[in-house]
């Protein structure tokens, strides 16, 4: 039977190759955008671009450091993802506290409608924000933004939260209540440093979420930008060399923290939740 | 209220969440409707909005670039992940590390693969030199010229950025299916194909749905990828709408063609409950 079976050997004989073929596909992409921020002009800029770094050079990236057109994209990129941590962890976790507590009945749709509101289309929720910020005075402030990136990772950190605070038992906050807790204290004292890990990996996610975030910057930015902003600015200008400099920076951190905590990126934590 | 009352602690850990989605979520989308329906400086009632937007050629292309992109996308990376999901499934050496090797672009943000794409399909750019290399093409091709071949550009850029993401649910789903399937299919002498298509397909179906579904919801609202490798040449519905309110100025004919995308998109999240995405969440 097994000397017939055309499509079994094809699979045994073929599967490392793709798989080889595909890994390398893979990582061709984050190699090149590296490989063009290191490499001099006349390397990139030619009808017949090479394929290894042939000519290294840092020149781009003194020019990026030196310019002076880092920092404020930087600052404002990073203060507005620490700031959105923040928020969305001090308002989504005691609320998945609650939504995790809740019976079945009334927690299946609360969850739902969490992972719903992340598909609904951002530029239909951008343009009456930006509309409004208009008229508040909010375009191109940190407030704005935060307020604009919580949007998304609200109901974000709160759905990876409900899951956290499922997995502590009930029984430990009750037994601290008998023992003479209060309630919140019991939250306080029992339950959140059982959570902490859960709401570590959740600050994260969110705080890279606001990080390389774009379309609502886009909408609420008219001068002060963002690093994706800034990016996106040399793409549009053809700044190779800038761009592809300023894009390494920008995934710099995404890819080490994605790297670490890749066992989270599974069944729940996907599909479009983790957009990057 | 003695319920209110009991629960006073809960409703005031719950309530900041709950009016910061009514608020900025729900209520700017209600405001959206609403405005792709008023007139822009009367403020009356109306579907000239969608009337002057359906009229643009532009219009037309974007609706057609989003379905066909949705469609070619969609198709490239749900082949491409049935395979290497399968491939994953087997125990061999280096699989780990060939493993992690494939889900680097879960790592990038999307606006930075869409960056390093334009190296990758400009006209001087590393696919021409490859095709040109191994003598398939002797003059360069104009990737970002408009049409299907932009189109097929712009999937592919999606197709590296999330077919690990696509991989990923169909491994939950290969996990999910029994060896002893497997086992009884093998005693009954089924080939490799016929395991494949009569054992694990079936089996696996609720996830290419659930995956299927959760793409395509993402396919319609693409919005950087095309803005940094297309620009307003090949608009899709999301560039399109941006283009109405940042370059003419107009949210009203940007709130209308939000709101058909948000249609289209609703239509999706309906097919999504329907098919039961419960587990899938809750789990």
């Amino acid at each position: 039977m097994r000397g017939r079976d055309f499509s079994g050997k094809i699979s045994d004989s073929l599967y490392l190759p793709v798989t080889l073929i595909a890994a390398i596909a893979m990582v061709i992409p984050v190699y090149i955008l590296f490989k063009v921020s290191v490499s001099a002009p006349g390397e990139i800029l030619t009808a017949h671009p090479s394929f290894l770094i042939k000519d290294f050079t840092l020149e781009h990236w003194v020019k990026v450091l030196k310019s002076g057109n880092l920092k404020a994209p930087f600052v404002k990129s990073f203060t507005v993802a620490t700031l959105t941590t923040v928020a969305a962890v001090l308002i989504a976790s005691p609320a998945a506290y609650v939504i995790a507590r809740m019976p079945r009945k009334i927690k299946y749709p609360l969850v739902l409608s969490l992972f719903l509101t992340r598909m609904f289309p951002e530029v239909g929720i951008a343009l009456p924000i930006s509309v409004q910020f208009i008229k508040m005075n909010l375009i191109d402030t940190y407030t704005g933004l935060v307020l604009a990136h919580l949007i998304l990772n609200l109901p974000f950190a709160a759905w990876i939260l409900v899951g956290t605070f499922e997995t502590i038992p009930k029984d430990l906050e009750e037994a601290a209540m008998v023992d003479g807790a209060g309630k919140i204290e019991s939250l306080i004292k029992v339950i959140t440093p059982l959570a902490l890990p859960g709401i570590a990996v959740a600050a994260i996610f969110v705080w890279l979420n606001s990080w390389n975030e774009f379309t609502y910057a886009l909408y609420l930015t008219v001068s002060q930008r963002t690093l994706p902003l800034q990016t996106y600015y040399y793409v549009v200008r053809g700044g190779w060399f800038d761009a592809a400099t300023y894009a390494t920076i920008l995934t710099i951190p995404v890819m080490v923290v994605t790297f670490f905590l890749q066992r989270y990126m599974k069944g729940g934590y996907l599909s479009g939740a983790v957009k990057g | 209220m003695t319920w209110l009352k009991k629960y006073r602690l809960e409703a005031v850990m719950l309530a900041p969440l709950l009016l910061y989605i009514l608020g900025f979520t729900v209520y700017p989308i209600l405001q959206t409707i609403a405005m792709s329906f008023l007139d822009r400086f009367t403020g009356a009632i109306t579907l000239a909005n969608y009337r002057e937007i359906i009229g643009k050629v532009e219009f037309k292309g974007a609706l057609f670039n989003t379905v066909a992109f949705a469609l070619i996308s969609l198709t490239l990376e749900m082949a491409a992940a049935i395979v290497i999901a399968l491939i994953l499934k087997r125990r061999f050496f280096g699989r780990g590390f060939l493993r992690a090797l494939l889900m680097v672009p879960m790592g990038v943000p999307t606006l930075v693969s869409g960056v390093a794409m334009t190296y990758i399909f400009s006209i001087n750019g590393y696919l021409n030199e490859l095709l040109y290399r191994l003598n398939i093409i002797k003059l360069p091709v104009d990737w970002a010229s408009g049409g299907l071949r932009t189109l097929l550009m712009v999937s592919l850029a999606d197709m590296w950025k999330v077919t690990p993401m696509v991989i990923l649910i169909l491994l939950a789903g290969l996990e999910s299916i029994q060896n002893e399937v497997y086992e009884a299919a093998g005693i009954d002498g089924a080939t490799a194909w016929q395991t494949f298509r009569y054992v694990t397909l079936p089996l696996l179906k609720p996830y290419i749905t659930m995956a299927i579904i959760l793409r395509a919801i993402d396919a319609f609202r693409v919005f950087e990828l095309v803005l940094v490798l297309a620009g307003r040449a090949t608009p899709v519905l999301s560039t399109f709408a941006y283009d109405e309110y940042n370059n003419y100025g107009n949210a009203y004919t940007s709130a209308a063609a939000s709101a058909i995308l948000l249609v289209i998109i609703m239509i999706f999240i309906y097919g999504y409950l329907k098919v039961g995405g419960s587990e899938e969440v809750s789990g």
